[in-house]
Parts: C-alpha cells; structure tokens; sequence
C-alpha cells in the first residue's frame, strides 16, 4: 500500500490548493466562520466511456477496485440532439421534477454536479436522499462529478456575486469544460465529430439560459426539453407547477386567503417558553374541517376547527399551535362533514372569488354555533387552537381519483392543459389542485399525484400528476393504490437480495452429515413428534409443536421456529431490504413478503416430512401449567404434519385418534388451557374487533361471500405456546442485552380514553366500566354484557379496543423497566420471536437470542442502540401501516362481494351525530354512516340529545335513534355519481327491535 | 449544509478533494524563534503549531536532585490558543484532554530521545495551538520531532505522526469501507479514527491513541495506512532539517 503525497513544491499561492470560506449559523443562533482547505486535482475523471485518457487516471479504492466508468458511449439522442446527449440539470430543474429524472422512459446518462447536489442537500435533504438513490442504481447511469474539486471547473465566487450566480456560473463553467472534453476525447480516439454527444444543461432560470447561449453552450429549460420527448404529455405534468403557478398568482396579487406562518424562530422561542405547542396534526375521520393536535403540555388533545384555524396543515404534519381565547373554545363536532357534499361544485381553475370558508360551510357553521348556544352550560367547551407554523410537512404521494365534475367538457379530449381537483383515497386529505394535459384519459382512473406547495392565496393544495394505476375498481388498481397509500414495499426483490439466497435453490437441504458447519452447535430433534397447526392453505409456516411426557410426570413442551437468521445473514443486501419493508402485508388475495418466496414458503418454512432448521425453546412443564426450566437451542427438526386449525380440532376431538401426535396435541390443549387461565387471573384483556374472512372463487378469486371468522380451541392452543415462547425469550434476551434488547410493549391507555366509552355505558345501560387497572377492565369488560343481546359484549369490546395504545417495538435501553408492561397481555415483557418469516421484529430477537446462548457473536447493528430505535421506529410504523393495509382490503372486498347486491342485515349504533349516526353490522364487519337525508326525503327535522345520545325525528319519518341500539338496516351498494367511486351504502329499515 | 462524509462513495473523493491515502499539505519551519533552545512551525492542512524547546537545563527551584535522577524529565506544556478554534473558547491548563495529549507526547519522547546523557535535567517543550482543524496531536509530535532535532538533542529517530480514519462510521455496516489517511476536523467528528505515530522509518510504533468506537475488521487496514503515512511524513520533515543544515553548512543562514 503507498501512500501519496501532494508535492512540497507547491507554494500556497499554488493553482491547486484553494479554499472554501463560508458562515454558517448554528441551531442556537451563533454564527460561525468556517474555513476549508479545497485541493484541486486534474484527476476527476468525467466518466464517459467514450474517454480514454480519463480512464487512465481513474480512482482506485483502497482495495485497488476501479469504479467503472457510467455514462455511455452512445447515449440516447433526441430531435434537438441526434448525436446523442448527457443531461446536466441545475439544483431547479432538480427540486421541481426529481419525479422526472426516476423515469424509465428518458432521463439516461445524467451528469450531476457537485455544486448542484450540495445546492440541492441545503434545500431538501429527502430529494437529496432520492438522487444519491438513483446515483447508485446501474441502469440510470447517472453519474456524479465534483466540479469543484477539478482544476478546470473549479469557480472561485466573485466580490459582490450572489452564491447563487456563483452556483450557476460554475455549472455553466463544468458544460463548457465537458463539451470540449469529450470533444478532444472523441478527436483522440479517431473519431469523427459527429459522434460528439452533445452535452445540454437544464435549467428553468431564464438569466442562467440566457448566459448559458451567450457562452455557447448547448442548454434548455426542462419544459422545452421534455417536449422533445417521446411521451411528452405524460412527462410534462410531472414538472412541478409550484413556480409557474406562483408567477402567474404574483401578476394577478390574489389576496392571501390564510394568516402567515410565524417566522421559525419565533415558533421555536414560543414553543420553548410554553406559549405555542407542537404537535401532529390529525383530522377527524367524520369532520375534514376538525383536526386535533396532541401536545405533550396536555393530556386531551387540542381542538382545530375550521379552514382557516387548521391554515394549510394536511394529516400528519407537524404543526406548531396556539390555544385560542375561552370564549372561542368549543365542543367537539357532532356532526358529519364531508367535503365531497359540501364543495361539490367549486371550480378547479377559478382562482378570483375564492374565499377560505364557501358559502355553504358558512350556513354549517351557523348551525352549529346556534346549537352550542342554545345548550346548557353543562356542555363542556374544550380548547381550541390554531395552526401558526408548520414545524415539518408530512407530504407523501397520494392515491386518489380525479374530480370529473372539475373537468370541462370542451376540453376532454384536447391536449389543454387545465387544472382539475383530485379526491384523495383518504378523506383527511384536502382535495388537490393538479394541472394536467391528460384530464381526458385519467378520468375514473386510480392516479397518483403529490403536493408540491400550498400557497397562502391558494384554497387546496397544488400538487403534480405522478402515474396512473389503471381503471377504478379493477383488483390490479385498486390493490396498488391499497399498497401506495399504506406505503408498503410491493416491488420485486431487486437481483442484490435475490443473490444472498443459497445457491441450491428450492433443491437446498439439511446437510446429511453432521460435520457440516450447519450442524454446528445445532441440537438433533428429528425423533420428535413434531407438528404444526396454522390457518388452510399457510404456506409460510413459522411455528411448530411438540409435546411428550416425561418420566417424573411433567412434560416437556417445545416450540420450534423457523431458523430465518441462519439464512438472513446481518447487512447483507436481503437483511437491508427485510428491515425496511418490517413484514409481511396480507391482504386478501395477496401477500407482500417480506422475504424472498424461496426463504419464506420453502426453506425456512417448517413444512411437513422435510427436515429443517429450526430455533427451539424447550420447556419442562408440570401438570399444573407451571415452569420447572426452560432452554433454548438451534435444532434441526423433521415435523411429522402440518394441520390447519380445524383439523387439529378435529383430531383433538375424536376419541378414536389414539396416535402420539394427537395425544400431544391434547396434552398441548390441556396445558393451554391452564396457561390461559393463569393469564386472566392476572388480568389479561380479552379483545375484540369485528373479523371476517372473504371467500372467494378458486380460479378467478373474485370474492363471493364474507363470513365471521370462527374460533377454535387450537387456535389459542397455539397462540398461547407462542406467547410462552416470547416472554421466555423476552426475558432470556433482555437479562443478556439490558441495554438493546429488542422487546415489545403496550402501554397502560391513560383514562381520558375511556371517558366516553365509561359515560356512555353509565348513561344508557347503567353499567360501570373500571379503568384502573388491566385487571378490572377486563373484569368490568366481563361485567358488560346483555341478557337478550349476546353481541352486546362484542359490541363493548370493539368500541374498549379503540380506547387502547398501540403496542409498539422499542429498545430495552430506552425505557425504565415498569415501562417494559404489555398491557393487553399482563406481562411485564415480551417481544416478538416466533414468526422470523414475516416480522422483522422477530428476526433481531433470533439474532439476539442466538447470541444470549453463545451461539454466535452478536452483530454490531443489533448490538447498537441507536440502530436499534431507528430499526424499532420503522417497523412500528410499517405494522401499522400493514394492518390497515389489510383491513382496507377486506373492506374493499367486501365491498365487492356486496356488488349488485341487496342485504337485509342486523346492525348496532356506535356513534351518534346530530344528523346522523354510525351503524356497525358485525355480520360483514363494516361499518357506515347514515345520514338524516337518507333516511326520508325531505330530510326530516331532528332533535339530538347529546347527553343520552339519542337522535329524535320528526316530519318526514318519526323514529329515535339511540347508542347501541339494534337496528336493521338495508345495505346495498352505489355507484356514486359525481365520483365514480363505489360505495356501501346503509339504509334504516326499522329502528326498533325487528 | 454541504456535503457530508457519506458523499465518499459517490466518487472516492474526500471532503476537501483528497484520495483516500493522501496527506494533506504538510509545511513545516526551524529555528523560527532564535532566542529558544530550539523551535520550530508546523502546519498539517489548516492545523498550525508552533514549538519551542528549552533545555537540557537545570531544573527551577529547590530539589535539584530529586528532578530526573539519572535521566534527563522531559516536560510538556501545550496552550491552545482561544482563536484556534471555529469558536472562541479559553480550554485552561486543567483541561483533561490537553493534560493527556501532554502525558502521551512527553512518554513517547522520553522514549527515543538519549534522556541518559542529561541526568538531573529537565528538558521542556511548549507547544502552542495556532489553528485547530483535526489531526492535532499528530502535529504536535511531529512540531515536537523537528523542535527537537533544532535543539541538537540527540535521539534515536525522528518520531513522525498522523492519523487514519475509516469511511463509514462504527455502526453503518458498510462492507466496503476505505481507510482514509490525515483526517480533517470535519472528518474527526463524523468517523473513526487513530492517531499513530512512528519511529523514523521504521514500523515500530511509540503512539497510537483511539478514542472512537471501530470495528474491529477495519482497524488493520486504518493502521496499515496510518504506518504508511507516517513514512511520508518522515521524508517531509527530514527534508526541512535537511534545507535547513545545507543552508547553514552553505553559509546563509547563520546557526
């Protein structure tokens, strides 16, 4: 290994030593001058492969690797330029249409600059994070070029030049010196000049333009050179309208219809002294004009109602807010507002007349100011807030369709751009403004556009056309844009990951000879009666079972689970990609693995006859359900059955099944039992939401009935040998790791929770509900029940499971032991281990387990503790994202198996508005609204007593509606006419007990 | 914000536009203060010391017999002057990591210089702090080295030092991570690294000092390179001494 050196000789006034002097402020307001040597080099290779003289001086990394040159030697050509072309886009061109360069279909060999990523990580660090992504991918071929450190195109900024004129004299200096390079590049080679590919720089700066033809360099604004494209129309929505728009607003000066943020220093002095809060901001599923905001100074949330409090925050934003006067404090909303009903008619393009709160709003509102007015001043008004500053935008690409009643007819079928309104999947999502060519063609189709800005004197957000998924309700779409707005990973496993899989592929087997270092330290379990119980049709089999007796009368009990870490090696490219996608999503007809298909259905599942890895937790357990020992080994296993749950029940049930593998089961049923006994007696809750399963045709999977899921015996059978499995694990993995023990918890819910629920109970069934601990809410629970409605119970649980935390990963290191408390469960610590294939979660805590035993040493990811909250915090919010993923898709199967149908169902009240109220029906699992209108036209008059919850009507249709009422209600679908969206409708056939 | 240190992979160039195995500009004076013993200055980059040395002498006060014994003690004084820095700040004589970086040099010289031939003597070296921007205690030695060899003191070998680091941090699991030579503050803040100093030419090491969290995979190929540019400084600062004899053997400059 040499080493080189800059030569002595060069005296500081040297061409090739410069330096960068630049202030900077820090975080507490200091500035700070901050001085840089630059050593410039005639090294940079520009890395085309048609140069030959660069790659003779080409870097070498420390392992003498040479990076392969990217920029083809033949790149695409275009009208403008046949020759063939690189691209170098300024820092604009990049931060308005980055969307642009991730295409497939153009944007190859791009030249990006050193001067223009930094330009571009100073003013957003995700697009930032997306280019340095697509640096890296091969087929792109984009390729980086540090300018500033090359001696030929390094600027050095002028007195009195703004460092954004030195930014764009310095890109303008790196085209120039690039044309003439390859130029003499190509000359050398023989080449003849035609072949030049040109090099064009891109830019929307009409001053840098102009320059950049003064010097003779070939450059145009991304507009100019999309419509030289192919597919031009497409591509040219992407590019941004945020500046175009704004110029066009800045000539006509609309007055601003929202307050100004506050300066960020003067939110950050306000939220650091008490006066102003900070928060996530959240829409209310029923009202898109109420969102609350979670502060850490409070225990109940803050209340924002109306456009103008809410001022330009979307769902999940971090806000800043300020509580308003008392006298402006109110009641919670009890009444449904939908955006799509109150502003259906408002006009994507008409930009004067445009006023925050529509007329319409404006007659909701007064309604509901006459109520609270009217009230007693037993209403309890909460504090109310507004929105002075966001803190960070939560933007992401939305799913929606396009507002067919924002597109003029006229121009339909033209090529005109025109601005249309796009209705989000999610309804907290304000509507947004979108500019399109192609408003003809994506009409009724699923499109994904993203927010760009939203201007204080713009009413919606304005935002750019991303892709189209296809057709509205066709399964394709609609599965994709499940998959987009929960931000599930869905795309094929790139060929890195698929390269870490063994090399024998489905043929791989456990090495026959035990001197084989798979077999190290592995404990041989084939003789065992090993089974598994899943549900029909599991492929990907994580768990399996055994049972036998043992001389002294007690059992022994083990659980054997796939051994996925002996094949996910840490940080390798299959590692990196398992931890972001955090688990496998299903959804009805599909699932999203988490894993490679080879890993997940074939070699580390635990199928059946085939001998397999496995990590084993094995317990000596007496007749009494309790613990005598425990251990935990890698093992190697031959499971003699895979059951699904009703067969095991089956097995179990049949007295003339006398075999070994069915007295196992049973002495595992038995044990179970106990087990779970031993769990409610120390308080666990028995929760509940309404589940169904979707049955759908076997060859065209289209969905043809929905009906409640059963329960069986094994199936808590098995559930509670895996919760065994956990905590054992989970205390085994936190006494080795104190301080990065990967384990699961569930907060004990603060009170104000159930303050509804407990009111409501208490108000109509006279029924108390105890909160204080998990113990006497599950007995209270138990408590809640009616004589004559066995659902009832279901129906409190459902509505008690809504009042919960969200259990979450965490790192042992960052919380205080009590904390470790699964609530739900009654356990003082647990973690996720036995399902390695389709958690993450699960596969830290083989890692970390393997090394608690001494098997292996324990990787350094997993062993620190920030890694580990970064590794916690992703895959908390990709269970969650997977859950709601699958719910959705149930709901829009549901929604399909009702297709063209027409149901008479039983349904209970959960919720009651002022003009509406919520109907859940148990028998499909959903739930839906039905509004006074839809009851009789014309809508009959009402009267709400909020305090017993009871809806009264009069005129039109005389019933009363109150709180967990029986209802039947008529359900059918619709195709709603403005959106072309399907929906489930309810109607009321009869309030009272039918 | 520019760049950060993750931008190395995008072209194998450093934050200032050095390659993974080069120094920076190493510029370095003797005899820069005619009324000391011995001085010299020393730039490693922006990093910028001076040294001078007094002695061998008598050792101060009282108790001459009890300084040194047989050997000669040798003492270090670092001050670091309170515009060295981005930020003004004073760092007292008491501050922990200047008494260590005093500790290490003055162990690492009492070493390779011939202690034995000045007993009862002290032999005192004060460096001060221009310019701080990283590898700051490989310049100090290598000030010290030649501010030594200034004062005539005879020692085995010169003691060169710089420092290495790595390209990815401890717990990025970067399979491909460059060890990276001579690092500057910008880089001692975001990575790992070592400060390693040599005899001469030669591979024995008299200092290797870590206080960063490496993985142990990467740490034979950082001191591989720290070992190596420690030759290169050698060459360096033996080429300052060696300007400098010619010049007094040629008579221009006066000793």
């Amino acid at each position: 290994m040499t080493s080189l050196k800059r030569s002595l000789a060069s005296d500081p006034s040297a061409a090739n030593i410069s330096s960068k002097v630049f202030v900077r402020s820090t975080r507490s307001g200091k500035v700070q001058k901050i001085v840089r040597e630059l050593y410039l080099r005639d090294d940079i290779p520009c890395s085309s492969q048609l140069c030959t003289s660069c790659l003779a001086k080409a870097p070498r990394d420390a392992g003498g690797v040479l990076v392969p040159f990217v920029l083809s030697a033949q790149p695409a050509g275009t009208r403008a330029y046949p020759q063939g072309h690189y691209l170098v886009p300024d820092t604009n061109a990049l931060l308005n249409a980055l969307d642009l360069f991730e295409q497939t279909s153009a944007f190859y060999d791009v030249i990006i600059l050193q001067t223009v990523l930094e330009e571009l990580r100073n003013r957003s660090l995700p697009l930032y994070n997306r280019l340095v992504g697509l640096t890296k991918s091969e087929e792109k071929r984009f390729y980086v070029f540090f300018n500033d450190f090359r001696l030929e195109t390094s600027v050095v900024r002028d007195v009195g030049e703004s460092i954004n004129d030195r930014n764009d004299r310095a890109v303008r200096r790196a085209v120039k010196w690039y044309s003439s390079h390859l130029a003499r590049a190509v000359k050398a080679a023989g080449g003849r000049s035609k072949k030049i590919p040109a090099v064009v720089m891109l830019s929307d700066d009409k001053e840098n333009l102009r320059k950049a033809k003064e010097d003779g360099i070939e450059a145009c604004s991304l507009k100019d050179y999309v419509n030289g494209l192919e597919n031009a129309d497409q591509l040219l929505d992407m590019i941004s309208v945020a500046k175009e728009g704004r110029e066009l607003r800045d000539a006509k000066a609309a007055e601003n219809l929202y307050r100004e943020y506050y300066s960020v220093s003067k939110m950050m002095t306000g939220v650091r002294n008490g006066t102003l809060h900070q928060g996530i901001f959240n829409v209310s599923p029923y009202n898109y004009l109420e969102g609350s905001v979670h502060v850490p100074t409070f225990d109940k949330s803050l209340l924002i109602l109306g456009r103008e409090n809410i001022n330009r925050a979307v769902q999940g934003d971090v806000v800043v807010v300020e509580v308003l006067p008392k006298d402006q404090w109110k009641e919670p909303s009890t009444k449904i507002i939908e955006d799509e009903t109150m502003n259906k008619n408002e006009n994507a393009d008409a930009e004067e007349g445009e006023a925050v709160v529509t007329e319409k709003e404006r007659r909701a509102l007064q309604e509901e100011v006459k109520r609270v007015h009217s009230k007693s001043t037993e209403g309890r008004p909460q504090p109310t807030a507004r929105v002075v500053g966001i803190a960070k935008r939560n933007w992401r690409q939305y799913v929606g369709h396009i507002d067919e009643s924002s597109v003029s007819q006229s121009v339909k079928q033209s090529r005109k751009q025109q601005t249309v309104f796009l209705i989000p999947m999610d309804k907290r999502i304000p509507k947004i403004r979108v500019r399109t060519r192609q408003a003809g063609e994506i009409i009724g189709k699923r499109v994904l556009v993203t927010i760009d800005s939203w201007d204080r004197d713009s009413r919606y957000p304005v935002g750019h056309f991303v892709r189209s998924l296809g057709e509205l309700e066709t399964k394709g779409a609609e599965t994709e844009a499940l998959l987009l707005e929960y931000d599930v990973q869905y795309r094929p496993f790139p060929k890195a990951v698929l390269d870490c899989l063994p090399k024998e592929g489905h043929d791989w087997i456990v090495p026959p000879s035990k001197e084989d270092p798979g077999w190290r330290d592995r404990r041989d379990l084939r003789h065992l009666e090993i089974c598994s119980i899943d549900p029909v049709g599991c492929q990907d089999i994580d768990d399996a079972l055994h049972a036998r007796p043992l001389p002294n009368g007690n059992y022994e009990v083990g659980v054997h689970i796939a051994d996925v870490s002996h094949f996910v090696k840490p940080n390798n490219a299959m590692d990196t990609e398992a931890s972001i996608r955090g688990t496998t999503v299903y959804l009805v007809d599909k699932r999203i693995d988490m894993l490679p298909m080879l890993l997940g259905t074939d070699l580390c599942s635990l199928k059946p006859y085939v001998e397999r890895y496995a990590f084993s937790a094995i317990w000596e357990i007496t007749p009494d359900a309790d613990i005598v020992k425990s251990e935990f080994t890698k093992s190697v296993i031959k499971s003699r059955e895979a059951f699904s749950y009703e067969q095991a029940q089956i097995r179990v049930d049949d007295p003339s099944q006398q075999d070994d593998l069915t007295k196992a089961m049973r002495t595992l049923m038995m044990l179970s039992k106990k087990f779970k006994q031993k769990r409610m007696d120390a308080g666990a809750l028995s929760l509940s939401s309404p589940e169904v399963r979707i049955e759908t045709e076997s060859e065209t999977s289209d969905p043809i009935d929905v009906k409640t899921k059963k329960h069986l015996d094994t199936m808590s059978l098995v559930e509670e040998f895996m919760l065994l499995a956990n905590t054992s694990v989970a205390a085994k993995i936190y006494e080795a790791f104190p301080q990065t023990a990967m384990l699961r918890r569930h907060g004990a819910p603060p009170k104000t929770n159930f303050e509804e629920l407990a009111n409501q109970l208490k108000v109509k069934r006279g029924l108390e509900l105890r909160v204080s601990s998990s113990k006497e809410l599950a007995d209270s629970l138990d408590a809640c029940v009616d004589p004559k409605e066995p659902f009832f119970n279901t129906l409190i649980r459902i509505l008690a499971t809504r009042c919960m935390m969200s259990a979450e990963y965490f790192c042992s290191g960052t919380q205080a032991y009590p904390e470790f408390r699964h609530y739900g469960l009654a356990s003082e610590i647990y973690t996720h281990f036995t399902s390695p294939i389709r958690r993450y979660a699960d596969l830290v805590a083989h890692r970390q387990l393997a090394a608690a035993i001494d098997y292996e040493p324990l990787d350094a990811s997993v062993r620190s503790k920030g890694k580990l909250e970064a590794v916690c915090k992703n895959i908390n919010v990709r269970h969650r994202n997977a859950q709601q993923a699958g719910r959705a898709s149930i709901e829009y199967y549901v929604g399909q198996a009702l297709k063209g149908r027409v149901v008479d169902e039983h349904g209970f009240v959960m919720k009651v508005f002022s003009n509406g109220f919520v109907v859940l029906v148990p028998r499909f699992g959903i739930e839906s609204l039905i509004r006074l209108r839809d009851l009789a036209d014309p809508e009959p008059e009402s009267a709400f007593d909020a305090e017993h919850y009871v809806l009264r009507t009069r005129g039109s249709r005389e019933l009363s509606v109150e709180l967990f009422q029986k209802v039947l209600v008529r359900i059918s679908d619709v195709k709603e006419e403005g959106t072309g969206k399907r929906k489930v409708r309810f109607e009321l056939v009869s309030a009272g007990e039918a | 914000m520019p760049l950060d240190t993750s931008s190395y992979s995008l072209a194998l160039l450093r934050l200032d536009g050095r390659r993974w195995n080069e120094l920076r500009l190493l510029r370095a004076q003797i005899s820069t203060q005619a009324s000391a013993d011995g001085s010299s200055y020393l730039e490693m980059g922006n990093t910028k010391v001076i040294c001078t040395v007094s002695g061998p002498t008598e050792p101060k006060g009282t108790g001459g017999a009890r300084a040194g014994g047989d050997n000669a003690e040798v003492k270090v004084e670092i001050s670091i002057a309170g515009f060295s820095g981005v930020d003004r700040k004073r760092r007292g004589k008491n501050d922990k990591r200047i008494s260590e970086m005093a500790t290490t040099i003055a162990n690492a010289f009492t070493n390779s210089l011939f202690t034995h031939l000045y007993p009862h003597s002290t032999i005192t070296l004060s460096l001060h702090v221009l310019s701080q921007d990283g590898s700051l205690l490989a310049a100090l030695i290598n000030a010290s080295t030649l501010a030594l060899a200034d004062a005539g003191i005879p020692m085995r070998d010169y003691i060169c030092s710089c420092t290495a680091g790595s390209t990815s941090s401890y717990s990025s699991n970067d399979e491909s991570a460059d060890p990276l030579l001579d690092l500057n503050s910008t880089e001692e803040l975001e990575l790992p690294f070592l400060t390693v100093a040599t005899l001469g030419a030669s591979d024995e090491v008299s200092v290797l000092v870590m206080e960063t969290r490496v993985q142990v995979g990467r740490l034979e190929g950082m001191l591989a390179v720290a070992v190596d540019g420690c030759k290169q400084v050698r060459d360096l600062l033996d080429g300052v001494v060696r300007t400098r004899g010619k010049k007094i053997l040629e008579g221009t400059t006066k000793l």
